[in-house]
């Protein structure tokens, strides 16, 4: 299908539910028993401001022995989904991660922090401290459950939204695809190479 | 520099000094020289004796060359001498191509990952070719490619763990693609194929940086199939990236990929003449195609991916070359079996697939010219087997498609004037190539595969034999056939469509046993002890004869479960039986056919197993054996079982429709009680409304009277105003009146109101206790 924008997001954070919450967004469906991810792709079509936007969207491994893979990924991000799990030792490796996310991504890379918080019976950290943590790395912040699907939409979306405001404020070099922001083929760009134009004909006829 | 020249040229007087001698002090000058200019002729002397002494400079040298990566990063003609004489001592291609003094493979082997496994053994030396790729110059990035590509080769797995772990590695090795120099384009297209190769962390970073946009973008600039051999570097790479790796795969379908391959498959109307080149780069564009639906993968994905591949005309114009003149042979073969797998399962696709019509006059469907093929001997056994999966692929879980195939065998259906596929198929069962017989029996099975219907209409099929003889039906043909000890190919084929049709069929059953041959002959053929050849035979026979009796009716006298078990018992015995049934399973070729749908067989001869048949031996093999193990008398005990489950079963649907009458009664009054409640609010309301208004004019009624009083203490004589007021006096007072009247009435509504509420709520309650009540009976 035809998108004004495509943008790739990363999932980041602990074994805290990842794969679920991509499965909700995508599939609208919830499973709670799911093999190990070492990395997984999922993709699913929003709506901002009227406009089609494509999500791309790499689920990644929680497992320190797997970090390594994962700090492949940031650099061509535009988004990031930061996922704690509401008890206190994921909420204390965030630390850990936003370092690594800041290090390896380019530095406009939205960052989203998660509450995921299908465990809320065995919840250690308040919504509040969340909210602290996220006003002070400058993150969006939200608590979702993938289990219930409640915000997770808004998650995914609101993300997008960040993304797709800071290409409207010029932010983003949206020419360089390597910053994980690629135009539609619909859209007519100054410098549209010739694989570009072709890849708009295609899509134009058929559909996905 | 006259040592040099001492060196290379050999003009100096006295002996020679050995090469190992000479590269010793090459090597101190490397180590120990200040000059650059002198380390630099140095490296390129190492350079130039790097294959001759391969070993030498390899284990003296190899030190040296690194500090010089890690130290003279500035020159990067020594970078690039350095590199080529380390690519040199590692590559082991090098001497085969050049074939200077060949030692046996095996050992160049043991030198090219003995220096491999030197150079890595400390990761910091591949991180830093990785550093040093990242130098724009030609004479640094071109060696250091074909160094790193190298070292892949020899020792893939730690080279790719080290390249894993350390940041922007495989980014970097990504942007080689992009190099404006198609050397190194090419190379790196090389060096990502090695890198990519059965590592699937690797595959997924090098499609989430963007290889399959930059791939299908070079194949497109390369010439699609016309292409040459960097084309098909693009192909194997994109082959690696997908294969197995489901992540990737739903990437390509969602990132709208699939689209892009259509073009591909564009061929012209002559198709004489075609490269070798071009057959290679569209062998591997075909694998492609089918490694997006292969049956191994997820079945929501395949049935995604084939939905794309007919939305967006793939698999149309993989049915114009099915059907276009001069195609390869090989590539027609492989054509097919990649428009098998874009149909298997797919309704829509496989419709398209029925509508297909080859270009002959008058026009055939396609499914008719290919069944040709398979029953014809001349044609080649990769093609017929091709075609025979293709069938398969039409029929699998497609009802309709199942119908119109045997539909072209009834005698109501049958059109004189074409070859119809039924036609083609009979003549394939009945002719004298036991591999048509094999093919086209295993054809008609999936046309009744899982479908009920079909396996009773095949039964009305009758077949004119010779002239003045009675039709005979084509279940009766194919057991005549049987008996009369065909080659092994024709009886297994024909055992596996019996087994098939008359499976959970016990019209079928009934059918079969009609004919008092069948049963004799089988057990004989059980019973005897044959060779080893005719063994699987015999395990047919006994499946066979299995089906016979679990799916039994009891509606032939002389063959009912029971007879034919004693018949068992006396003629075979249960054990002997049970062994024979274990034959197939135990069969080599058993397992490789479950393995996977299409039909692969190495030879001929080992076409004997069918993977849908094999599935079905599965779920037979221990039901019958259970079956025939059984006593009358369990059998009994079981039906009674049964019978009580059923009862137990009886009583529990009634409670739990009892139940769920009196839910439904509980709703209704639940929902009279709300509806009670808010009309009662409502009125609640008004009479507040009212009561309100009545203290209004109550309130103007008093001011009034006052007013009254007043005017009448001051203006005694004022009579006829007076007059006047009097007459309003009495207008209120019976307005007064009236509103109290209607007070009073309104008052005794809502008391009316309020019992009526009462009783209802009352009422609620109860029903709910009553119909608490029933559930202890049900527990």
């Amino acid at each position: 299908m035809a998108y004004a924008y495509l943008f790739k997001y990363i999932i980041i954070g602990d074994t805290v539910g990842k794969s679920c919450l991509l499965l909700q967004f995508t599939d609208k469906r919830f499973q709670p028993v799911h093999d190990l991810t070492i990395v997984e792709f999922g993709a699913r079509m929003i709506t901002i401001d009227g406009k089609q936007i494509k999500l791309q969207i790499w689920d990644t491994a929680g497992q320190e022995s797997f970090r390594s893979i994962t700090r492949s990924y940031y650099r061509g991000a535009a988004g990031a989904l930061l996922v704690y799990d509401i008890t206190r030792d994921t909420f204390n490796h965030l630390t850990t991660w936003l370092e690594d996310a800041r290090q390896h991504s380019n530095s406009n890379m939205v960052i989203m922090l998660i509450g995921n918080k299908d465990l809320e019976s065995r919840r250690e950290v308040k919504k509040e401290e969340g909210e602290a943590f996220a006003r002070e790395h400058g993150l969006i912040f939200m608590e979702t459950s993938a289990k219930t699907a409640s915000n997770v939409e808004e998650a995914f979306i609101n993300t997008a939204k960040e993304i797709y405001e800071k290409i409207q404020e010029g932010v983003f070099d949206i020419n360089n695809e390597a910053n994980g922001i690629k135009i539609g083929p619909q859209h007519p760009t100054t410098n549209s190479t010739l694989s570009g134009s072709q890849g708009g004909q295609q899509a134009g006829g058929g559909c996905c | 520099m006259n040592f040099f020249r001492g060196v290379m040229g050999g003009q100096a007087a006295g002996p020679q000094p050995s090469g190992a001698e000479t590269i010793q002090k090459l090597c101190d000058r490397v180590a120990s020289s200040t000059l650059l200019e002198d380390r630099r002729d140095a490296v390129r002397a190492l350079k130039s004796l790097s294959k001759k002494y391969r070993m030498e400079v390899g284990t003296q040298a190899m030190d040296h060359l690194i500090n010089i990566l890690q130290t003279d990063r500035s020159d990067s003609e020594i970078l690039g001498y350095a590199l080529d004489t380390l690519y040199n001592i590692l590559c082991n291609d090098e001497e085969e191509e050049q074939g200077i003094e060949p030692p046996s493979t095996k050992q160049a082997d043991d030198l090219g990952a003995q220096f491999t496994d030197q150079f890595i053994q400390d990761p910091e030396h591949v991180t830093l070719l990785l550093t040093l790729l990242e130098e724009f110059d030609f004479h640094v990035r071109w060696p250091g490619v074909k160094l790193l590509t190298a070292l892949l080769k020899n020792q893939g797995v730690q080279v790719q763990g080290i390249i894993l772990v350390s940041p922007m590695g495989v980014s970097r090795l990504m942007d080689l693609l992009a190099d404006s120099r198609e050397v190194i384009r090419n190379d790196g297209l090389l060096l990502l194929q090695q890198l990519t190769k059965s590592n699937a962390a690797i595959q997924k970073i090098v499609a989430f940086e963007n290889a399959f946009e930059r791939l299908l973008d070079i194949i497109t600039e390369e010439g699609s199939s016309d292409g040459g051999i960097v084309v098909e570097d693009c192909l194997l790479l994109l082959l690696n990236l997908l294969k197995n790796n489901s992540s990737n795969q739903n990437f390509f379908k969602e990132g709208s990929y699939i689209q892009r391959m259509k073009p591909w498959f564009e061929v012209g109307d002559d198709n004489s003449g075609w490269s070798a080149q071009k057959v290679t780069n569209l062998h591997l564009m075909l694998q492609l195609v089918r490694v997006m639906v292969s049956p191994v993968n997820s079945p929501g994905a395949t049935a995604s991916c084939q939905k794309s591949m007919y939305q967006c005309g793939l698999l149309q114009q993989l049915c114009t070359i099915l059907m276009a003149t001069g195609v390869p042979a090989d590539i027609l073969t492989e054509t097919i079996n990649t428009v098998s797998e874009v149909i298997r399962g797919s309704q829509v696709n496989q419709d398209y697939f029925a509508s297909v019509n080859a270009p002959s006059n008058p026009p055939r469907p396609a499914i008719v010219v290919l069944l040709m093929s398979m029953v014809n001997e001349r044609q080649p056994f990769v093609l017929r087997c091709a075609v025979l999966y293709c069938f398969q692929c039409f029929l699998y879980k497609n009802q309709k498609g199942q119908g119109e195939i045997v539909a072209t065998l009834l005698p109501s259906t049958i059109d004189a004037n074409s070859i119809s596929a039924g036609q083609l198929l009979c003549g394939g069962l009945f002719s004298a190539d036991s591999l048509s017989n094999w093919c086209a029996a295993v054809a008609l099975a999936h046309a009744l595969q899982d479908n009920l219907t079909q396996k009773e209409q095949l039964l009305r099929v009758q077949l004119a034999t010779s002239l003045g003889k009675p039709p005979v039906s084509l279940l009766q043909q194919c057991t005549n056939i049987l008996s009369q000890g065909s080659k092994v190919q024709t009886r297994v084929g024909l055992l596996m469509l019996l087994c098939t049709w008359i499976s959970n069929c016990p019209i079928a059953v009934t059918h079969f046993l009609h004919n008092q041959e069948n049963v004799p002959f089988l057990t004989a053929q059980i019973s005897e002890n044959l060779g080893e050849d005719e063994r699987l035979v015999q395990g047919l026979c006994a499946l066979l004869l299995g089906i016979c009796i679990y799916y039994n009716d009891n509606s032939l006298e002389n063959y009912t479960k029971e007879k034919l078990k004693q018949l068992i018992e006396k003629r075979i015995g249960k054990e002997n039986f049970v062994e024979k049934l274990g034959f197939i399973t135990k069969h080599e070729l058993y397992s490789r056919a479950a393995q996977k749908p299409q039909p692969v067989f190495p030879s001929p001869e080992q076409m004997l197993f069918d993977h849908e048949f094999t599935k079905l031996v599965k779920e037979l093999e221990g039901m019958i054996t259970k079956a025939v193990h059984k006593s009358s008398e369990e059998e009994k005990k079981e039906e009674e079982v049964k019978k009580t489950l059923e009862q137990h079963d009886n009583i529990v649907t009634q409670y739990k429709e009892l139940i769920r009458d009196q839910d439904a009664q509980l709703q209704e009054l639940k929902e009279q009680v709300s509806s009670m409640s808010s009309h009662n609010e409502q009125m609640q309301m008004t009479i507040s409304q009212q009561l309100s208004q009545i203290q209004q004019h109550k309130d103007q009624y008093n001011i009034l009277k006052l007013k009254l009083g007043k005017e009448n203490q001051s203006q005694g004589d004022a009579s006829q105003v007076n007059g006047l007021q009097t007459e309003e006096l009495t207008q209120l007072r019976e307005e007064l009146e009236e509103l109290r009247k209607q007070q009073a009435l309104l008052q005794i509504q809502l008391a009316d109101k309020d019992v009526v509420i009462n009783t209802l709520v009352s009422r609620s309650p109860r029903t709910v206790c009553s119909s608490g009540g029933a559930s202890p009976c049900f527990g």
